[in-house]
């Protein structure tokens, strides 16, 4: 047995599976949201399945789920059921989802299927979803009743995240 | 139904790669050959599951079944067939069972080919094979399984990342990477069934040296065509980044060079075994490495798949193939004993080990660039990144060595030489470097790197043209004729070391292209009205308007721009109508911003006018209205790096094929001087 091959090597061993072990699970492309603690950029837009015109400015008050989502983003598939179940067990937060880059039909066709409970409006030119810095997906704003953005989730919510995040628009 | 098909044969895979790995293990360590035989069955066995499963999974794509859970994560109706087609390897879970599907082909043909040959060392080798691919079967029916169901399916999906789509070479440089990547496992599993075995005799290094040869080739070529792709389509301008994942390829490839090289010195004077079957074994462990790096979401790189569970998974397979391979070698690299001795240091051999030792410095400082901010992060907590900067300072010199090696080396003969000799040698190339040294600076490079390159550059060209039509003048001086002569001496006797040479011819060329076309570059950013033109480096760029286009996938606005000579005949009628302009028109050239539905923000393909001296290069920054700001780079030379690469693709190509069996060529022993080894 050659000792010198077999320290070396156990060394180089563990200090490879130490560094790339601690930089697991960190996402390198997560940045925090510059928003976080400024008031949300105002909106108005209207509704796919209802038709009405809703205009954030008219929701302060209580706290506001902003959810961008899109009918062509799978996660959004498997986030939907959880929206639409907390939306009907907390009455007094006002959801509502954003979808663009996408048709009414299709947003129509997803939400017979699949239900709703609450507005979903047509972002039609990405105006708004530049204006919250949307990066992908679904990524959802929790804004509290005085309209301030308190936190920020990018990719699929279960109940868990959704409530966690919500504490905090009702502190 | 599709899905859970797909999901039996995955299952039925991690059942066969496993059991085969025990079979084959004991089959070595018994030397039966009856266990040799049924590892071999296994071995096919899972590459014909592995093959199915592929297919399946590409008959749920081309039909859009989204039920299965990949199709609908990259699938859509609105994407073209040939899209369609390669998204199997566009997302994370495909792109691992494309690696079984390679690994598996890779395990039944070298298994096949060897099916006769080399007992001792074929079930140790087989195992270790189908130890990988339990591994990556496992893997992909579990934390990376494509053959989920999904219910109810979707109506219809997002279709495959639109960097992808938005480029040919898409097609081919994922399959080349992975020919190259996957390919690794093949050497590995020969250097540690050698090391298994306790010997490495002659007759192993010939398939030892092409198993290793093969994937390098294709990872060479996969190398080229990820930068030429960066350069067509990224629109910055560039074709190196030193982004962790291009880093990630071009480590492997720095220790595989290395280890072709060492092999080369290990058939020639019976040493350097160990430093061998080590190289080849970091060789595989850096592919599994780079994997970890494009698939765990932890380097921040225009490859990253999204973070998923695979990461811990690799990493798990990485450190336990780490460990692996550092007790095999501690055990056993006594046992891998030299033959022979190096005689003198200033010799060919004494040049191969310094080529060794910076090829391995190289890959350090590449590796120590590429995981600085993992480790900063780790114990510092702190964000940061590693860029450019530090890479061209370290690899510039480390490079240039290289090059430097790359002349003498060759130049210089094997064994002992006295002075006059060694003279002789090395002296007379130095007459093509300060030629080219001269022609660089009349041309107005003034950079010191780049002179010096091109000094080396015309040194080695020389050593390399010399080396390689060696064989064919030293049969025209013995009275043959020239085709015979050609044939025999070049490409049937001499295949391996012509082959060798050519691959050395690529390489200058790439050093040289490489070092002219990145400090010889100049840009220039501009806003053009419609009709406006602007001159820079020798065209006049002249705006004249933009087109929508729109196509099932995505939606385009296309900017057209004519490129003439100023100074012509003013006005001579091609120039667009436009009233900018002037001269003569040379071409049109039109980039372009591309809209992907599934993407808000659009990516830009610029457009390239290539001639042999250089490329003019168009980038659009913004299109508003009537206005284009665009980027103008002029890039001499940077054409010949692909050229290059895909020279010394064939000349590796050319150094694999088997020579002939030697008994049936009776061609008279030629002169003592000739070596018969290659590069490569």
């Amino acid at each position: 047995m050659n000792r010198t091959v077999l320290i070396i090597g156990i060394i180089i061993v563990a200090v490879i599976v130490f560094v790339l072990f601690a930089g697991l699970g960190k996402d390198p492309q997560h940045i925090d949201s510059p928003l976080i603690g400024k008031p949300a950029p105002p909106f108005t837009l209207k509704a796919v399945n209802t038709g009405q015109t809703i205009d954030l400015q008219s929701l302060r008050g209580k706290p506001v789920i902003v959810n961008f989502w899109a009918t062509w983003c799978v996660p959004c598939y498997e986030e939907h059921p959880t929206l639409v179940a907390n939306a009907r067990q907390l009455p007094d937060v006002q959801f509502v989802g954003v979808v663009f880059n996408d048709t009414e039909d299709k947003i129509n066709q997803f939400l017979a299927a699949r239900g709703s409970a609450y507005p979903t409006l047509l972002d039609a030119n990405g105006k708004t979803a530049i204006a919250y810095g949307v990066g992908g997906v679904p990524e959802t704003y929790f804004i509290n009743p005085s309209g301030i953005i308190v936190a920020k989730f990018e990719g699929p919510m279960d109940s868990d995240i959704l409530r966690a995040n919500l504490a905090k628009a009702l502190r | 139904m599709t899905a859970t098909f797909g999901r039996f044969l995955i299952l039925a895979s991690v059942l066969v790669s496993t059991t085969g790995a025990f079979i084959a293990y004991a089959a070595g360590a018994k030397r039966s050959p009856e266990g040799l035989k049924w590892s071999q069955r296994f071995a096919y066995a899972f590459a014909g599951l592995m093959v199915l499963a592929t297919g399946v999974m590409e008959y749920a794509l081309i039909t859009h079944d989204f039920s299965v859970q990949y199709v609908a994560h990259v699938g859509s109706t609105q994407v073209p067939l040939w899209v369609t087609i390669v998204s199997l390897w566009s997302s994370l879970e495909g792109s691992i069972l494309f690696w079984g599907f390679i690994l598996g082909i890779y395990i039944a043909a070298t298994t096949w080919v060897n099916r006769n040959q080399h007992q001792d060392y074929m079930p140790f080798a087989i195992g270790t094979w189908l130890s990988c691919g339990a591994f990556f079967s496992f893997l992909i029916a579990g934390p990376a399984n494509p053959f989920l169901s999904v219910v109810p399916a979707p109506l219809d999906g997002p279709g495959p990342n639109p960097l992808l789509q938005n480029h040919l070479l898409m097609i081919i440089h994922p399959p080349m990477l992975y020919l190259g990547y996957v390919g690794m496992t093949i050497p590995f599993g020969f250097a540690a069934a050698a090391l298994l075995r306790g010997r490495l005799g002659q007759s192993f290094l010939r398939p030892l040296r092409a198993s290793l040869l093969l994937p390098w080739v294709f990872l060479t070529i996969a190398i080229m065509l990820g930068g030429w792709w960066a350069y067509e389509v990224l629109g910055w301008g560039g074709y190196w980044a030193w982004d962790p994942v291009e880093n990630a390829s071009l480590l492997p490839w720095l220790t595989a060079t290395a280890a072709l090289h060492s092999a080369i010195v290990m058939e020639r004077r019976g040493v350097l075994k160990g430093w061998t079957v080590t190289l080849i074994q970091a060789s595989f462990l850096l592919t599994i490495l780079g994997t970890f790096m494009t698939r765990s979401g932890v380097f921040n790189s225009v490859h990253s798949f999204t973070q998923s569970a695979i990461g811990p998974t690799i990493l798990i397979f990485l450190a336990a193939v780490l460990l692996f391979s550092v007790l095999l070698l501690a055990f056993r690299i006594d046992s891998l004993e030299a033959e022979g001795r190096i005689e003198s240091a200033v010799s060919r051999e004494g040049m191969f080990l310094v080529n060794n030792l910076f090829f391995v410095v190289f890959t350090f400082t590449v590796l120590v660039g590429t995981v600085f901010p993992l480790v900063v992060e780790a114990v510092k907590g702190k964000q940061m990144s590693v860029g450019r900067p530090y890479f061209d300072a370290m690899v510039v010199p480390v490079g240039t060595a290289l090059l430097f090696l790359l002349g003498v080396g060759p130049a210089l003969p094997w064994g002992k030489t006295n002075r006059k000799e060694m003279l002789r040698a090395l002296l007379p190339p130095l007459v093509t470097g300060a030629i080219a040294l001269v022609i660089g600076y009349a041309f107005g490079v003034r950079n010191a790197w780049t002179l010096l390159t091109l000094l080396f550059g015309g040194y080695a060209a020389h050593v390399t043209f010399a080396q390689m039509w060696l064989p064919l003048r030293q049969r025209l001086k013995k009275g043959d004729a020239f085709a015979p002569a050609l044939i025999d001496a070049q490409l049937r006797r001499g295949r391996r070391r012509f082959g060798g040479y050519v691959v050395h011819a690529g390489a200058v060329i790439v050093f040289v292209a490489i070092a002219v076309s990145s400090t010889m570059r100049t840009q220039q950013e501009v806003t053009l009205t419609r009709g406006q033109s602007t001159t820079f480096a020798g065209y006049t760029v002249t705006f004249t308007g933009t087109e929508e286009r729109a196509e099932p996938h995505r939606q385009s606005t296309i900017a057209h721009f004519n490129i003439s000579k100023p100074g012509g005949p003013s006005g001579g009628g091609t120039s667009g109508g436009s009233s900018g302009g002037g001269g003569t028109l040379i071409t049109t050239m039109e980039p372009r911003m591309n809209q992907y539905a599934a993407m808000r923000e659009p990516i830009g393909t610029p457009a390239v006018y290539s001639t042999i001296g250089r490329d003019y290069y168009l980038s659009i920054m913004n299109l508003q209205g009537e206005q284009a700001g665009i980027l103008i780079i002029n890039m001499p030379m940077v054409g010949w790096i692909w050229g290059a690469v895909l020279l010394m693709g064939v000349g590796g190509l050319i150094a694999l094929i088997p020579a002939r069996k030697r008994t049936y060529v009776v061609v008279p022993e030629s002169a003592p001087t000739i070596d018969d080894e290659a590069i490569a």
